[in-house]
């Protein structure tokens, strides 16, 4: 541990439910805080709400995965039997479209969930071997039965001091440094 | 949680009285055109009766399933679904037109005759299978079996719902209805889907789709929850229910009715597939008639604005939180069930698709008798299930 090559990441308040935890964000969100981060053990309805979490484009983007998708998969059926390869199947036309929907949504589902779950990793960042709010030993209990709201220090409005000491009037029950090692 | 009562609010008695008076005029016009033109006017009385049987039946099925599964989303509806099931005395009475008007429906069109009037013997027979049970008497018979199938069903599930208002052993009444739920909902599609091939199949006696029957159910699921989320907006215009009804009770119906869309897409696909890819002549009749010529334009207005539009719309979740479009979406949903009903039936009687008179008058005709009795049978009872145990959980939502 190099206490002197640190920088503060932020400040941490914890907090035993999750109704305190909701409180306190809609409070810190009220005071001004715009950076400011929830951690709990499971999702906590109106949470993300609280923190101030509006938008984001994983739906965008899978809608272009599945639109992607159910191209690609039409398209290459009506290529295959359409034009480089055209067959008379039982006299149908040879754009014999209802037989291509079957693949084709399936290639719609398939490029919607990788561009989903892949979109979602690559604009959270996930997986993130490092994070600072590791570094606050009782933060171990997030994935059981605690609750923190961390507020970060690129907010303009923090205060190491003043921000502490807003946390305790919100009735966390520890409030501790988060600090980042380079 | 204080003993409120729950009353339905104004605009409830607006719709009673709109409804009665509007669907008694036209009923009059209507009985008129039927003494002018009969078969129009039962040709167009079959597709408005389905669409109405869908919203008391379906009805009746989204109440058995959400007593099923549970959860909020069938609290807040539980009492407008129970008022439509009430809905079927009033599809009994209105059966009566489809028994006195059988020679008109199915006999066949201009082509090829239809059961009642087929040669016992010949190559235009049916087979013997189809002589013993598509017979006149075997119609009604089976008719008042699904009507009292619907029917004891309905009032079990309407009194047991009315006795928990009373506080009378609410839990073991919960259990009681989630118990009966699994095999009621197993009895009406059942009964559905003789009916459907019963009243709607049977006009084209030599075409069979064993499909059929969830095509129906499906499209009921569709109309009643489209019915469901219209009127949870009208309601939630004012008291009680302004400040009950949040977005988020809107999200999961919307979300229902997104799936049972989907769901009657999947259903009306395979049906289509299997047909294509068979490609035999007694099973392509019913697509050549009705993807050719001027039917093959409402097959594609049914394919945009019944699924392809209303599924697009429906991915947004602002759409599906926000009050006054998604009460449209509702609406225009149900409306398309009808033009749906149209295409299904229509074809077998006229390769004209352009609708007649009679098309507009009769649907609103029983449409609005339909939202007449609807809307008194909704004003009977308080609006929340105030005896069901869960009830607080539907209150305490609000609370943050």
């Amino acid at each position: 541990m190099s206490e002197r090559r640190s920088q503060l990441f932020g400040v941490m308040g914890e907090f035993s439910t999750p109704e305190d935890l909701l409180a306190a964000t809609k409070k810190a969100r009220e005071a001004g805080y715009k950076h400011v981060e929830a951690y709990t053990p499971f999702p906590v309805e109106g949470l993300s709400e609280a923190v101030g979490f509006k938008w984001t484009a994983v739906p965008l983007l899978t809608l272009a995965g599945g639109l992607g998708g159910g191209l690609t998969g039409f398209g290459l059926q009506y290529w295959v039997a359409a034009i480089t390869y055209p067959l008379n199947i039982g006299g149908r036309p040879l754009n014999s479209w209802p037989a291509f929907i079957p693949v084709t949504f399936e290639l719609t589902v398939l490029g919607a969930s990788i561009f989903a779950v892949f979109g979602m990793l690559a604009l959270n960042k996930l997986p993130q071997p490092y994070h600072p709010v590791f570094n606050v030993e009782r933060f171990a209990q997030a994935s059981t039965d605690k609750f923190f709201l961390c507020i970060e220090a690129r907010d303009p409005k923090f205060d190491l001091a003043e921000t502490s000491r807003f946390l305790q009037s919100l009735h966390a029950e520890h409030v501790n440094e988060v600090k980042d090692e380079e | 949680m204080s003993a409120q009562d729950f009353r339905a609010p104004e605009s409830v008695s607006r719709l009673q009285n709109g409804g009665i008076v509007v669907g008694g005029v036209a009923l009059l016009v209507a009985i008129f055109g039927a003494m002018k033109s009969p078969a129009d006017f039962y040709h167009s009385y079959i597709f408005s009766y389905m669409l109405i049987l869908g919203l008391t039946v379906g009805s009746l099925g989204l109440l058995m399933l959400q007593h099923l599964t549970g959860g909020i989303w069938g609290m807040v509806i539980r009492r407008p679904l129970e008022a439509a099931s009430r809905n079927l005395w009033l599809m009994l009475v209105l059966f009566a037109p489809i028994v006195v008007g059988m020679k008109y429906l199915y006999s066949g069109n201009d082509q090829e005759t239809g059961w009642l009037n087929a040669p016992k013997e010949g190559e235009h027979a049916l087979t013997s299978w189809q002589q013993g049970y598509l017979t006149q008497g075997g119609f009604l018979a089976r008719a008042a079996l699904y009507f009292a199938v619907w029917i004891v069903l309905m009032l079990v599930f309407n009194n047991w719902s009315k006795q928990q208002d009373q506080e009378s052993d609410a839990e073991g009444l919960k259990q009681k209805l989630k118990k009966l739920a699994a095999p009621g909902v197993i009895l009406y599609i059942l009964a559905m889907t003789f009916a459907a091939i019963d009243w709607v199949m049977s006009l084209s006696p030599r075409w069979a789709s064993t499909i059929y029957g969830f095509l129906f159910v499906a499209g009921q699921a569709i109309a009643a929850m489209g019915l469901m989320i219209a009127v949870i907006v009208l309601l939630a215009g004012s008291e009680p229910f302004n400040d009950i009804i949040k977005k988020r009770h809107l999200h999961d119906l919307a979300k229902l009715l997104f799936a049972f869309n989907m769901l009657w897409a999947y259903f009306a696909f395979s049906q289509l597939l299997i047909i294509w890819s068979g490609n035999q002549p007694e099973e392509i009749s019913f697509y050549r008639s009705r993807l050719n010529g001027q039917w093959g334009v409402v097959a594609v207005i049914v394919l945009l604005f019944s699924f392809a539009i209303p599924f697009l719309l429906l991915l947004s979740r602002d759409v599906k939180r926000t009050a006054s479009v998604i009460s449209k979406i509702a609406v225009w949903m149900i409306f398309m069930r009808l033009v749906d009903l149209y295409w299904m039936t229509r074809p077998e009687f006229t390769p004209r698709a352009v609708p007649t008179w009679l098309d507009i008058v009769v649907p609103v005709a029983l449409i609005g008798l339909w939202l007449g009795f609807f809307a008194m049978n909704l004003k009977q009872r308080p609006l929340l299930p105030v005896g069901d145990p869960n009830l607080s959980e539907v209150l305490a939502e609000n609370e943050h």
